[in-house]
């Protein structure tokens, strides 16, 4: 306790670098304002390491927001828990000459649950405030003290924080009592940023300055892949009343069995007989995981539920098996759990999901990661599945957590390993079709949509939506069609070769459009792809396409009578660097059809920014083709 | 004659007894668990099969009245998009120390596992309690081992205070309901009021119960050793007793440009009228619209605000300086609240902070910014006061309760007429009121406690008329300058959307709206000059607009104008249309052709009426010097269209889409 009170006397020596600050917006520097809807006139972040279970820190924000776009700003949400304590909380407004306009502290803002929209229960609070400006620019000064005896989850730091702000002055600093307090710290895209560092005993300081703001663009790498920023770590630290002492990824590995997972995969003895039996004469290990894991998904329910440590530790298998519910957590330890009774090993893994491929970083172990999943190694590679869905085939986790570097957690401590990817020709559409334009201009066809990869992840839901929401699904999907019919639906789902095959049989009026004695029409009436990738006059950042797919298509067209071929569309072929456009179309005389073939392939590939206008050029031509018409005119 | 009668009754009561379902808690059948889909509705993730909700009165001699809610519901769940019925939500209001209460909850799950019947507990660990605000608390409970087909079953009590207040009865939730027995009794001390609302056809059967109070008189005397005396009394009252039986009652689904979904649904809501008790005269409590708002008018926080003036005594003099006439002194009052004060996203028509306060801190809820309007004007001589709306949000008020408005605006009586005014956004404008409360009716409240009905439907019809003038070329490109104009709330939406942001921004918007456009020569009128049109402009290119093949060029004189889709979609429709405001939509287009080249064929003109003139389409296309001139027209006069229309519209709008995606033909010459 001396130690202590000595430590804090230290730290209160020290200067305040957000004292003196000049709220009036007259001396700002313009160049923060381009591109911006704020400006952040300083973020401060100032952490004192107590012990490896005991952190304050105090955070000090100002913010001046230039107009209703950054009115986010005006709305203060603090989070705390049971182990987090929040003081001294003070919002101060400014206008535009720096005057103060208003003052709050914690007695106005209101205390609610956190809920997060999807979980059942959530423990976590939040304090929120929203002001209601009164006129633009005005700004807005946060302060408040935190108290946490969590130092697992460290807090990082963004010299920048959001697209359209940008930040005068960025201050971190943390202090540390001990030198075996001191964490590390790894750096991210600060390359070409003003910035100062510190490194003295006891003390840790980063501050940049003068940080343009800047803007979103299409197809680009992700925000955190585009921002300075550290991720900070304690080697020894403390989460939830669990100690730890984490180097590598090895070591976050068996922390993590030991702390969260070990004893979470017992399961009572009738449920491990139950699975035994349902494997019974089954010798090979992968055609035993997958009868486990249909027998998961039909008997279990994705339910978020986050207690205490339970945003990192699972519910006991015994308990997910009692209700039949669990988090992905809780799902994927279950299924360990049954795994494991009838011999098949599998690796709780835990993983960043989202559309975002998000890597965990090899060379530094630290808690992060938002869902769960199973790792099934066999011969040598490894089968992914996601427990929280009740559909998804055996060993395809969809374009959710694919193609990413992620933790798998084995009795050897912890590995980074990359899940599957989805990517190029594997993301394949085929769509045949047959179809005869009438007279009218209405068409009666039959299409065969055969998917596989991304575009299965897309339409393998339809299998088990309501026959109502089938022919809705297909009214949008082919919204291009007006007046459209379904007249019979025929789905097979291949769980084992991961194929989805629909055949559809419609029908629809005036596809053909009559102008006078001629009839128009497009022969790509199913899958015509007509996206174009925004127009950036200066585009700053490289070209990102995270997947790339082959999208094929082969109809067959049967003419009307008492028409004749007008015109026709040039065929077309370009290969470049982004991948292939394949067009065909031929005229079959004695057969009054037409043949039309396309193939549209795109490839995953991250380019320089300059290639990014060629894309877009190969975009707007495939559109164009893809949406080219037949000119039918009558005899 | 008795005896045969009664044999008879007692035949039919066996033969329906066998038949029927039996509800009582925990008897699952097995037809129940086998049922693959709900026979009415085969779209239903899961279906309510059955529910009794029996709300009756309490006494507490401690305490007092309260409210008791008993509920059971048996719900199946079809498949996985069910399983969010699985997890149940009560929000429970407290206030001032009192609370309501859930209780007795018991809940089972029940599957069918190698043809038997197998239930599962819910356990006390999915049961959570939450704070969520300072009003509210909230239950919830998750039932186990749910799958595809698992029947669950669950039932408590909820015990509530706040006897004055009984929760709207819900009829129809957004799955289907099987059969439901709902039923409420009151003491004969409460006078509740049903009021109902929504499509569906309710008849309840009125009955009576009793009930009874017991009062307990401890009188403290000394007999002896230590011993109390009780005196009990007990009073028996009657009650009435309201069931709604319904059997099949569909599930509400929300269809596209639809007011709020939650107007359609039934629902009833007992509004207490008078309570009588014994020995005490009768007090009333609100019962007809008069005297709703003759409790707002009277609150302070409502018609208490429309007198206080002196605040804004100076400020007003030199607004009203050389303004002479009602209508000049309305405009400027109206500008000046409108432009100083700032809405801080609360409805409501009480204040919050009080006019005087608000004035002061420039901002506040729709009635701080709207009655210090009408203290205003009112101030400045000119007649105006409340209207009491229900947003669009709120539903329509269907029955005279307080909740029944959450929304005050401005009516204003001139010598040339009346007119509407909201300034509690920034870009409204005189019989411009923001879209939220565009809402059928509003009811203008005089001090003397008379009311009048307004619509609050807007008449005017708003409009965007796009002339533009461009130049084919040979490949296809096309070159031109487009100018649009936008009114009425065209702009209200445009200002509200876009104002502030930057014209960089605002053609990326545009160009990732029409793929492949490319704009230049941006400018934007009238942005900031609320009341006028905006106008904007701009030059643009697009490449492969037209097909060029062998000696002909095809084309849409439309081109990325054209109306492409039909938003109608769907074979039916159960709920009107609501476009929120009548609209215009006026193309005029002039096409420049290519050198060399000749008209070879052009669509036909076409006319389309909508029957009670709702709407119309106009295309017409004539041929001149340089090339072709188009005219396209599509409006509706009527905001609102029921949905017997429904038909009509989907064909209008399909008839459009026909005539737009017509070509032209061009050849050499």
């Amino acid at each position: 306790m001396r130690l202590f009170s000595l430590y804090c006397a230290f730290l209160f020596s020290v200067l305040s670098s957000s004292q003196n600050l000049d709220y009036s917006i007259l001396t700002m520097d313009k160049a923060l304002t381009k591109d911006a809807n704020a400006v952040v006139r300083l973020d401060e972040m100032k952490i004192e390491i107590l012990g490896h279970d005991h952190l304050r820190y105090k955070v000090d924000e100002v913010i001046t927001v230039l107009n209703k776009f950054g009115n986010y700003h005006s709305t203060k949400s603090i989070s705390f828990d049971k182990e987090l304590k929040i003081k001294d909380l003070e919002v101060f407004i400014y206008d535009q000459l720096g005057n103060e306009i208003d003052h709050f502290n914690k007695k106005n803002f209101t205390d609610v649950s956190a809920a997060d929209g999807f979980s059942l229960f959530n423990d976590d609070r939040v304090l929120r405030h929203k002001y209601t400006p009164i006129s633009y620019p005005y700004t807005i000064h946060t302060s408040y003290e935190v108290e946490t005896s969590d130092t697992g989850f460290f807090p990082p730091w963004y010299f920048l924080s959001n697209y359209r702000e940008s930040v005068q002055k960025s201050y971190y600093e943390i202090t540390y009592a001990r030198s075996e307090l001191k964490p590390e710290i790894k750096e991210h895209q600060l390359d070409g940023l003003n910035i100062s560092k510190i490194d003295d005993p006891g003390k840790l300081v980063y501050s940049a300055a003068m940080i343009p703001a800047i803007k979103y663009e299409e197809l680009s790498p992700s925000f955190r892949n585009i921002v300075p920023r550290l991720s900070v770590r304690m080697i020894k630290f403390n989460l939830k009343g669990e100690e730890g002492q984490v180097e590598s990824w090895s070591d976050f590995g068996k922390w993590m069995d030991d702390k969260l997972l070990s004893g979470a995969d017992e399961l009572a003895p009738e449920t491990i007989t139950r699975v035994k039996e349902l494997v019974e004469g089954i010798e090979d290990d992968l055609e035993k995981a997958k009868i486990i894991y249909k027998y998961v998904q039909d008997n279990t329910r994705y339910i978020s539920v986050q207690i205490g440590i339970g945003g990192w530790k699972p519910i006991s298998a015994i308990n997910v098996d009692e209700v039949k519910y669990g988090d992905c957590k809780g799902l994927s330890n279950y299924t360990y759990a049954l795994f494991k009774a009838v011999g098949v090993t599998s690796h709780y893994t835990v993983i960043y999901a989202g559309k975002d491929k998000i890597d965990f970083e090899e060379d530094f172990a630290v808690l992060q990661g938002n869902h769960a999943i199973l790792a099934v190694p066999y011969n040598g590679t490894y089968y992914w599945i996601d427990c929280t869905s009740q559909v998804h085939p055996f060993g395809f986790v969809g374009g959710f957590t694919d193609d990413r570097k992620a933790l798998i957690v084995t009795p050897n401590g912890g590995k980074i390993i990359k899940t599957v990817s989805y990517i190029n020709e594997d993301n394949s559409k085929k769509t045949v079709a047959q179809y005869t334009l009438g007279k009218k201009g209405d068409i009666k066809a039959m299409v065969y949509i055969t998917s596989e990869g991304i575009p299965y992840d897309n339409r393998f839901y339809l299998e088990n939506e309501t026959n109502d929401n089938v022919v809705k699904a297909y009214k949008e999907y082919w919204s291009t069609i007006n007046n459209i019919e379904i007249k019979n639906i025929d789905i097979s789902n291949n769980r084992d070769k991961i194929i989805f095959k629909e055949e559809v049989l419609l029908e629809a009026a005036n596809y053909g459009t009559i102008s006078g004695n001629r009839m128009f029409f497009t022969p790509n009436a199913f899958d015509r792809n007509t996206y174009i990738p925004n127009r950036y006059r200066n585009r700053t950042r490289s070209l990102v396409i995270d997947r790339g797919y082959s999208h094929d298509n082969d109809f067959l067209i049967n003419l009307p009578e008492g028409y004749a071929v007008e015109a026709i569309p040039d065929n077309i072929s370009i290969a470049n660097e982004f991948g292939e456009y394949l067009f065909s179309i031929e005229y079959i005389a004695k057969d009054n059809t037409i043949k039309y073939k396309r193939k549209l392939f795109i490839k995953k590939g991250v380019f320089k920014k300059d290639k990014y206008k060629a894309y877009r050029d190969f975009r707007k031509e495939t559109a164009t083709a893809d949406n080219s018409m037949v000119v039918l005119i009558k005899k | 004659m008795i005896k045969d009668t009664l044999l008879i009754i007692f035949l039919l009561f066996a033969v329906f007894s066998v038949k029927s379902q039996d509800y009582k808690f925990g008897k699952v059948s097995k037809e129940e668990l086998t049922e693959k889909v709900y026979a009415k509705d085969s779209s239903a993730p899961a279906a309510v099969l059955y529910r009794s909700h029996k709300t009756r009165f309490n006494y507490l001699q401690s305490n007092g009245f309260q409210i008791i809610t008993f509920i059971y519901e048996r719900v199946k769940i079809y498949n996985a998009d069910g399983f969010k019925y699985a997890t149940v939500k009560e929000n429970l209001f407290y206030n001032k120390g009192q609370n309501e209460h859930l209780t007795g909850l018991k809940a089972y799950t029940y599957n069918l596992v190698d043809g038997k019947i197998v239930k599962d507990k819910l356990k006390s660990s999915a049961e959570f309690k939450t704070k969520l605000n300072d009003f509210y608390n909230q239950e919830k409970f998750t039932m186990p081992n749910v799958n595809d087909g698992s029947v669950i079953e669950y039932q408590y009590s909820i015990s509530s205070p706040f006897y004055w207040s009984i929760d709207e009865l819900v009829l129809q939730y957004d799955i289907p309901i099987k059969k439901q027995e709902v039923s409420i009794s009151t003491p004969e001390y409460f006078v509740f009021k049903p009021n109902i609302k929504g499509y569906l056809k309710l008849n309840p059967r009125v009955g009576s119960g009793n009930g009874k109070m017991n009062f307990i008189n401890s009188n403290k005397q000394r007999r002896g050793n230590a011993r109390y005396n009780y005196d009990q009394t007990e009073l028996d009252y009657s009650t009435s007793v309201n069931t709604y039986e319904m059997i099949d009652v569909p599930a509400l689904e929300a269809e596209p440009f639809i007011n709020n979904i939650n107007n359609y649904r039934s629902v009833v809501k007992y509004e207490l009228e008078s309570v009588k008790m014994p020995d005490s005269p009768v007090k009333n409590y609100t019962t007809t619209w008069e005297d709703v708002i003759d409790e707002i008018y009277q609150s302070q926080r409502f018609g208490g605000q429309l007198t206080q003036g002196n605040f804004f005594k100076d400020d007003l003099s030199v607004i009203l300086a050389d303004k002479n006439s009602d209508i000049e002194k309305t405009g400027a009052i109206f500008h000046f609240i409108q432009d100083r004060m700032n809405w801080d996203g609360y409805y409501g028509y009480y204040v919050n902070q009080g006019v005087r306060k608000a004035y002061k801190e420039k901002k506040g809820n729709t009635a701080d910014i709207n009655l210090m309007l009408i203290a205003m004007l009112n101030d400045a001589g000119v007649k105006s006061y409340p209207v009491l709306i229900s947003t669009r949000e709120n539903g329509v008020p269907m029955f005279p309760t307080r909740e029944g408005f959450n929304y005050v605006a401005v009516y204003v009586e001139l010598d040339k007429g009346s007119i509407l005014l909201d300034a509690s956004n920034k870009y409204t404008e005189p019989n411009l009121l923001p879209a939220r409360a565009i809402n059928w009716f509003g009811q203008v409240v005089k001090k003397d406690g008379t009311r009048k009905s307004i619509s609050l439907i807007p008449k005017t019809v708003s409009k965007e008329t796009l002339t533009c003038s461009l130049f084919l070329t040979e490949d296809g490109e096309i070159t031109g300058k487009q100018r649009t104009v936008y009114s009425d709330y065209l702009a209200y939406n445009h200002r509200n959307d876009f104002n502030g942001v930057s014209d960089e921004s605002y053609i990326k918007n545009l160009e990732s709206k029409t793929g492949g456009i490319e704009i230049s020569e941006f400018s934007v009128k009238n942005q900031l000059i609320i009341g006028k049109p905006i106008t904007e402009s701009y030059a643009f290119l697009m490449e492969n607009q037209a097909s060029s093949i062998g000696d002909k060029i095809y084309f849409n004189p439309l081109f990325h104008f054209a109306t492409k889709e039909n938003p109608f979609k769907l074979e039916e429709r159960y709920f009107p249309i609501d476009f929120k405001y009548p609209w215009e939509e006026k193309y005029n287009i002039s096409i420049n052709i290519p050198e060399g080249y000749v008209i070879e064929s052009i669509p036909e003109s076409l006319k389309l009426e909508l029957p009670d003139k709702m709407g119309s389409f106009l295309y017409t296309l004539k041929v001149n010097s340089t090339g072709l001139q188009v005219l396209v027209d599509i409006k509706f006069n009527n905001s609102i269209i029921p949905s017997k229309q429904y038909q009509f519209i989907k064909e209008f709008f399909n008839q459009i889409v026909q005539k737009e995606t017509e070509q032209v033909v061009l050849s050499k010459s």
